[in-house]
C-alpha cells in the first residue's frame, strides 16, 4: 500500500528546487516513478511530500555541440535517448544501450536521471557514461555544482545528491579521436536488469594501435557501478592483443566486489566480468580501430 | 473438401474481440453497490501456534466493518479430495497452528483496500514459532518436526504402480542405468490474480463471482465450509485471466470474502496482490526422483523403476493427483513390460504444491527423456530409433492401468526426424534435443466424489434460429468457449455467429467439473455434441414430417440447410424448421441435453494424446548462457477443432515449459520464497520465445467429439527434457536439477574441462 503523501508538480527548475528546499528530507522527487513506486508500494520509501518534476521541459534536451560535447537534460526519457540522432560520432554506444534497457513502456516512462540517481549498481547507462569520461551537474538554492558519473554512487542506492539537490544535466565530453566504447550485459532473460555488465572504451594513437588511454567499468559487480582500474593497467600503453584482453578481464573480475543473490552466485559473477571485459575490450579495439 | 463446415477452420476466438479491446470485465473489474475490500492476514512463520489473536485494535479503526478469524469459521477442514476426509486437511483460516509463510489468519472488510491493509497491520497475533522442516528428504526423517499431527514421518500419501516382474527383469538387461534428479518449483504466474466478489444476502443466499477453473468446484467445496446448501450458492465465473492448474480448489480470498460477507450481508471484494499469489497460492510440485532402467543391447526397454519424494508443501491440495500422475506418466509413452513406481509425498512447512499445467507429466517427462537420451547413446542408438522401438502404438493397453485407443506417436517420430534431417548440419555449440510424451485427455478418477455427470449441456434453440448453449465448462483463456461452440455449431449445422455461449455460471449451467486435466475439449465437447444432436434430433422430426420423403431417407443440417443426407439439394431452410418446431410443440422452445461421464475406460483417462518435440539450443561456451532458437512440436490430438486454438496453446506450453526448463525456479530460506515478484521471478518473455513450427498429424479418437482429443496439459510436458537433450548435444553436459540456468550449465563445463585435463 502507498502511504498517502502530498503532491506537487512543478514546472519549473526554480519552483522545483523551492520546494526541495522547504521540504528537504521529508520530500522525495519522481520522475518518470520507474524504479520510486516499486519502493513506494513496497512500503521502502514513504515520503510526506512528492514533487513530480516530470513536467519540468527545461530539464528534458539533448543538445551536440562540437566544442563541449553531449548534454542531456536529467528528464530526458531511455527512449528519446535511443531514438536520438544525436547518438553518433563516439555516442552511438549510448543508444545502443538504452535498446535492451527493459520494454519500450518503461524506456518511455523511465528518464535517465532517474536512472542515476536510484543507485542501483546494477543498471545499464552508468558504465558506459563513466568510459566516456561522463559528468553531472546538480542543483539546488544555493547554486550548481558538477561531479564526474563515476563519483556519484556510494553505495547500493545512495548517492552524491544533497538534500534540496536536484540533478539536471548529463555531459558527455567530445568523444577523442579513434575511441571505440562498447557494453554488453548479461541478463538470464532479454532485456532485463544485468546480472553482470561491462563498458569498455579505448583510445588508439593516430597511426599506431597502441592503447594511449582506456577505460573500464561494471555494473552489478559492486556497491557502485564500478571502474576496474585494474584491469585499465593492463592495457593502457600497449598493443592489444587477446592475450592482454583475457588478463584484463581476470583482473577486473578480481578486483570487483559481487554479491551472491538469487540471481547468480559471486562467483558466477566474476566468471562473467572475464568475459565481458574481455569481449568488449575486443569490441571497442575494433570499433577504435576504425574510428 | 473437408466434411466439416466449422470444425478444423481457422476462426476468431468468441471472446476475442472483447478482450483485445480491453472491454471484457474480469472479477477484478466487478464494483457491487455498498461493496467492501477485503484483505487477508498472513502467517510471517513457516510453523507456530497461534497463542493469541487480538483484533480489538483493528476493528476501532475507522472505516473497517468487520474483522474475522478461524473463530468465525465452522473450524472445518477443507480439500478436493473429498472422498478422503484425511485428505481434507486445510482450514484456510488456521484457529490453532499455522503451518507456512503465508498461511492465512484473519481477514479485514473495510470501504476500502488501503483502509483494510491499515487494519491488517492492528491485528495483533501472539505466535509461538515451532521448529520447521522444509526438504522432503528431511521431513521423513524421525526427527523432523511434524507439520501434522499423527501423520507419521510426514508422510501424506504414498503411491504405488506395478506390474510385471520389475526384479527378474533387471536381471535379463544388458544394460541398466540409474539416475537421479532434483525438480524445482514453478509459479502459475496468472495474468488476474486470485480473486473473488461475494454477495451474501438477507434471504440467506450466497453468490460468488471469481476467477476459477470449476465454478461447481467452489459451489460445492465453499457449501462444505460455511454449511450453506448447494443450492444456496451461485458461482458465477466471468471473464478469467489464466489458471493453468491454480484455480480450482477453493482459496483464501473466497473463503474469507464469503465469511465476511455473511458477517455483513454486503457484498466484499478480494484481490490477491502479486506477492499474496506468489507466496500463499498453489505451486508445481518439486521432485526428488530416483530412476532405475533396464534394456536390452538393441534398445528394447525391459523395466523401469521410479522412485519419487515430493515436496508437499502445507497441505493435501491437489498434490496426491500429481504424485499419482507423476508415477503413471514415468512410464510414457513407452511399452515397458515391467514397470514399478513408488511415490511418497511429504508434508513440509512450504507453500503447498498442487496441480499445475501437466501435473506431474512435466516432471516425469524430463527425468525420463534425459534418462533414455542416455541410455541411447550409451547403447550406441540414435535417440529417434530408442523412441520407435519402445513407444507405444494404438489399442495398446498399460497393464492394468489404461486403454489407449488413438496413438499417433510413430507418426510424431517420422515427422521430428525429418524435421532434424532437414535442419542439417548445425552451427556450432547448437545442438537439437527431442523428447517424447503423451498426456490424458481429462481425468477419470472421481476424489471429488461428484453424483453429477462429469460434463454437461444443454442447447437451446430460439425462435429466430439463433443458438443458447449453455455449459458449466470454464473458459479461462484455453480457448473452450470458442471450440464449444464450433463444436455445437458442427453437429447442430449451422454457424459459429448462431451460438452464443453461457458458461460456467452454476445458477443456469449443468454441472462440469471444470477446467483442469486437459479434459474439456473430449468430455464438455461430447456432452455439448450430445445436446447439439438432441436438439437437431427434435428439428429433423419436424423436416421428415414437412418434406415426407421416402423413408430410407436420412436427414442431416449444414450450414443452416436441413436436408437429406444422401440428396442435399433437396432440403429446407433451417430457419423455417425451427420456427415450424416450436410452433408445433405449443410454443415450447427447442432444448437439447447431453451429458458426458466415462465409463470402461479404465482408471486414468478415456483418451491419451501423444507428440515429440526438437528443441534446438544456441549455447555460449564462456556464460553458459543458452538461447532456444527453434522449437518444433508433432503434436497428435485426433481431429483439430480449432487449429488456432492449438497454436495458441503451444506457443504459451514453450513459453512456461520453456521456463520450467530454463529459469523459472522459487528459491526460499527457510519456508520464506525469495523472488515474489514479477520483476524477480524470471520468466521467459516474448523477446526470449524462440520460432515454433508446428507438424500436423492425422489421427481419430473414436471417444473424442469428432475425434479430437487434448491440446491444452500435454503441451507443457515435452519442452524441459528436450531443452536438456539439446543443451548435451549441444556441448556435452547434462544437468540433472531444474532449472537448467546458464550458471549451471558454466559450472558443468567448468567440470568437465577439468576432468578432462
Ligand atoms: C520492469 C523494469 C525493467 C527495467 N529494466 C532495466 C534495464 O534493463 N536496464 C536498466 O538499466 N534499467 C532498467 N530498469 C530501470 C529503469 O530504467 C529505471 O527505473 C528508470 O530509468 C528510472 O527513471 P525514472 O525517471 O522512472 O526514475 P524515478 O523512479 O522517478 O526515480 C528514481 C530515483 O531517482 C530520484 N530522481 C529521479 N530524478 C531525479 C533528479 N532529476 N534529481 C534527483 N533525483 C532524482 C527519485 O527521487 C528516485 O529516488 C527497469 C525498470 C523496470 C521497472
Amino acid at each position: 500500500m502507498i502511504r498517502d503523501f502530498e503532491y506537487f508538480a512543478p514546472k519549473t527548475l526554480k519552483e522545483a528546487l523551492t520546494l526541495l528546499d522547504k521540504y528537504q528530507d521529508e520530500a522525495k522527487v519522481i520522475a518518470g516513478g520507474q524504479s520510486l513506486l516499486i519502493l513506494m508500494r513496497q512500503g521502502l520509501v514513504a515520503p510526506k511530500y512528492l514533487i513530480d518534476i516530470k513536467g519540468i521541459s527545461e530539464l528534458n534536451y539533448i543538445k551536440s555541440d562540437a566544442k563541449e560535447g553531449l548534454k542531456i537534460g536529467a528528464l530526458t526519457t531511455h527512449r528519446t535517448v535511443e531514438k536520438s540522432p544525436m547518438m553518433r560520432n563516439g555516442f552511438s554506444v549510448l543508444a545502443e544501450i538504452e535498446r535492451n534497457v527493459a520494454s519500450i513502456q518503461t524506456r518511455n516512462w523511465g528518464t535517465v536521471g532517474g536512472e542515476l540517481c536510484h543507485g542501483d549498481p546494477a543498471e545499464d547507462p552508468a558504465p558506459a557514461l563513466i568510459t566516456l569520461n561522463a559528468t553531472l551537474k546538480m542543483a539546488s538554492l544555493k547554486g550548481e555544482r558538477t561531479m564526474a558519473v563515476e563519483d556519484f554512487t556510494l553505495d547500493y542506492f545512495e548517492t552524491a545528491l544533497k538534500p534540496g539537490e536536484l540533478l539536471t544535466e548529463i555531459q558527455v565530453p567530445v568523444v577523442p579521436p579513434h575511441t571505440g566504447t562498447a557494453y554488453t550485459k548479461f541478463t538470464v532473460i532479454e532485456n532485463d536488469l544485468p546480472t553482470v555488465g561491462a563498458a569498455v572504451s579505448i583510445i588508439l594513437g593516430s597511426g599506431d594501435d597502441i592503447c594511449q588511454d582506456v577505460r573500464v567499468a561494471l555494473s552489478a559487480s559492486a556497491p557502485i557501478p564500478m571502474r576496474a582500474k585494474q584491469a585499465e593497467a593492463v592495457l593502457r600503453g600497449k598493443k592489444i592483443t587477446d592475450a592482454l584482453l583475457k588478463e584484463a578481464g581476470e583482473v577486473a573480475s578480481t578486483e570487483a566486489e559481487p554479491l551472491s543473490d538469487i540471481y547468480a552466485s559471486e562467483e558466477y559473477r566474476r566468471e562473467l566480468i572475464k568475459v565481458l571485459v574481455k569481449r568488449m575490450g575486443k569490441e571497442a579495439l575494433a570499433r577504435a580501430k576504425k574510428a | 473438401m473437408s466434411k466439416y463446415s466449422v470444425i478444423g477452420t481457422r476462426v476468431h476466438r468468441v471472446d476475442g474481440p472483447e478482450k483485445v479491446t480491453g472491454n471484457a470485465k474480469y472479477t477484478f473489474d466487478l464494483v457491487l453497490p455498498g461493496m467492501l475490500y477485503g484483505k487477508v492476514l498472513r502467517s510471517p512463520h513457516p510453523h507456530a501456534k497461534i497463542l493469541k489473536i487480538d483484533t480489538r485494535k483493528a476493528k476501532r479503526l475507522i472505516g473497517v466493518k468487520a474483522v474475522i478469524t478461524g473463530k468465525d469459521t465452522l473450524g472445518r477442514k477443507q480439500g478436493i479430495w473429498r472422498r478422503f476426509p484425511e485428505l481434507c486437511d486445510e482450514e484456510i483460516l488456521c484457529r490453532e497452528k499455522v503451518r507456512y509463510i503465508g498461511d492465512p489468519v484473519a481477514a479485514v472488510a473495510a470501504i476500502d483496500e488501503d483502509t483494510a491493509e491499515e487494519a491488517l497491520d492492528l491485528i495483533e497475533v501472539e505466535y509461538e514459532p515451532l521448529p520447521a522442516v522444509f526438504d522432503p528428504l528431511e521431513a521423513i526423517k524421525e526427527e523432523a518436526p511434524q507439520v501434522h499431527d499423527g501423520v507419521e514421518l510426514n508422510i501424506n500419501v504414498t503411491r504405488h504402480i506395478e506390474w510385471g516382474d520389475v526384479d527378474e527383469a533387471f536381471k535379463k538387461c544388458d544394460h541398466i542405468r540409474e539416475d537421479q534428479y532434483k525438480l524445482c518449483s514453478q509459479a502459475h504466474v496468472c495474468m488476474e490474480t486470485h480473486d473473488a466478489v461475494v454477495s451474501y444476502d438477507y434471504g440467506g443466499k450466497m453468490t460468488v463471482w471469481t476467477s476459477t477453473q470449476s465454478s461447481y468446484y467452489i459451489q460445492r467445496l465453499m457449501a462444505d465450509m460455511t454449511g450453506l446448501r448447494e443450492g444456496d450458492i451461485r458461482v458465477i465465473k466471468p471473464t478469467t485471466g489464466g489458471g493453468f492448474g491454480s484455480k480450482f480448489e477453493l482459496d483464501s480470498a473466497q473463503f474469507c470474502a464469503a465469511i465476511l460477507s455473511m458477517k455483513l450481508c454486503k457484498p466484499v471484494k478480494i484481490v490477491l496482490n502479486r506477492e499474496e499469489e506468489f507466496t500463499a497460492t498453489k505451486r508445481r510440485t518439486p521432485m526428488y526422483y530416483f530412476l532405475k532402467l533396464g534394456a536390452k543391447k538393441d534398445g528394447t526397454l525391459l523395466a523401469k523403476e521410479v522412485r519419487v519424494i515430493t515436496e508437499g508443501g502445507a497441505y493435501t491440495a491437489m498434490g496426491a493427483t500429481a504424485l499419482y500422475l507423476t508415477g503413471f506418466f514415468s512410464s510414457f509413452p513407452y511399452k515397458y513390460p515391467n514397470y514399478r513406481f513408488d511415490g511418497y509425498r511429504a508434508y513440509t512447512n512450504t507453500a503447498t504444491t498442487s496441480a499445475m499445467r501437466g501435473f506431474g507429466a512435466p516432471q516425469s517427462t524430463f527425468v525420463g527423456e534425459s534418462q533414455l537420451d542416455m541410455m541411447a547413446e550409451d547403447l550406441g542408438i540414435d535417440p529417434i530409433e530408442i523412441r520407435r522401438k519402445n513407444g507405444m502404438t494404438p489399442n495398446y493397453e498399460v497393464p492394468g492401468q489404461a486403454y489407449i485407443q488413438s496413438c499417433g506417436l510413430h507418426q510424431c517420430l517420422d515427422k521430428i526426424d525429418a524435421h532434424i534431417k532437414e535442419r542439417g548440419k548445425l552451427p556450432p555449440n547448437h545442438g537439437i534435443g527431442v523428447s517424447a510424451y503423451g498426456f490424458m485427455s481429462g481425468g477419470i478418477f472421481n476424489w471429488f466424489d461428484t453424483p453429477y455427470a462429469f460434463s454437461a449441456a444443454i442447447v437451446r434453440i430460439n425462435i429466430d434460429g439463433k443458438v443458447d448453449l449453455f455449459t458449466g465448462a470454464c473458459e479461462i483463456g484455453q480457448g473452450s468457449d470458442t471450440t464449444l461452440s464450433m463444436i455445437c455449431a458442427e453437429e447442430l449445422g449451422v454457424k459459429l455467429e448462431d451460438i452464443r455461449i453461457h458458461a460456467a455460471d452454476t445458477g443456469i449451467c449443468p454441472v462440469d467439473l471444470g477446467a483442469w486435466g486437459s479434459r474439456t475439449t473430449l468430455m464438455n465437447g461430447n456432452a455439448v455434441k450430445m445436446a447439439a444432436a438432441d436438439a437437431k434430433r427434435q428439428l429433423l422430426e419436424f423436416a421428415a414430417a414437412k418434406m415426407g420423403p421416402n423413408i430410407v431417407y436420412d436427414f442431416d443440417i449444414k450450414d443452416q440447410w436441413i436436408h437429406l443426407a444422401d440428396r442435399p439439394e433437396r432440403g429446407i431452410s433451417y430457419f423455417d424448421i425451427v420456427k415450424e418446431a416450436i410452433r408445433g410443440k405449443d410454443g415450447e422452445t427447442i432444448i437439447g441435453r447431453g451429458h458426458y461421464t466415462p465409463h470402461r475406460k479404465g482408471m486414468i483417462s478415456p483418451a491419451y494424446s501423444f507428440g515429440v518435440q526438437a528443441a534446438e539450443v544456441a549455447v555460449d561456451p564462456e556464460t553458459g548462457r543458452y538461447k532456444l532458437v527453434n522449437v518444433t512440436t508433432a503434436h497428435e490430438s485426433g481431429t483439430v477443432i480449432n487449429p488456432v486454438g492449438i497454436e495458441g496453446q503451444l506457443e504459451g506450453a514453450i513459453m512456461m515449459a520453456g521456463g520450467y526448463g530454463y529459469c523459472e525456479d522459487q528459491p526460499m530460506d527457510e519456508g520464506k520464497i525469495l523472488n515474489p515478484s514479477i520483476a524477480d521471478y524470471k520468466l521467459i518473455r516474448s523477446l526470449d520465445m524462440p520460432e515454433t513450427e508446428i507438424l500436423e498429424i492425422d489421427t481419430y479418437e473414436p471417444e473424442g467429439p469428432f475425434g479430437a482429443k487434448e491440446a491444452g496439459e500435454g503441451l507443457t510436458n515435452p519442452t524441459a527434457g528436450a531443452i536438456g537433450n539439446a543443451v548435451y548435444k549441444a556441448v556435452g553436459v547434462r544437468i540433472n536439477d531444474l532449472p537448467i540456468t546458464p550458471e549451471k550449465v558454466l559450472r558443468a563445463l567448468k567440470e568437465k574441462q577439468k576432468k578432462s585435463k
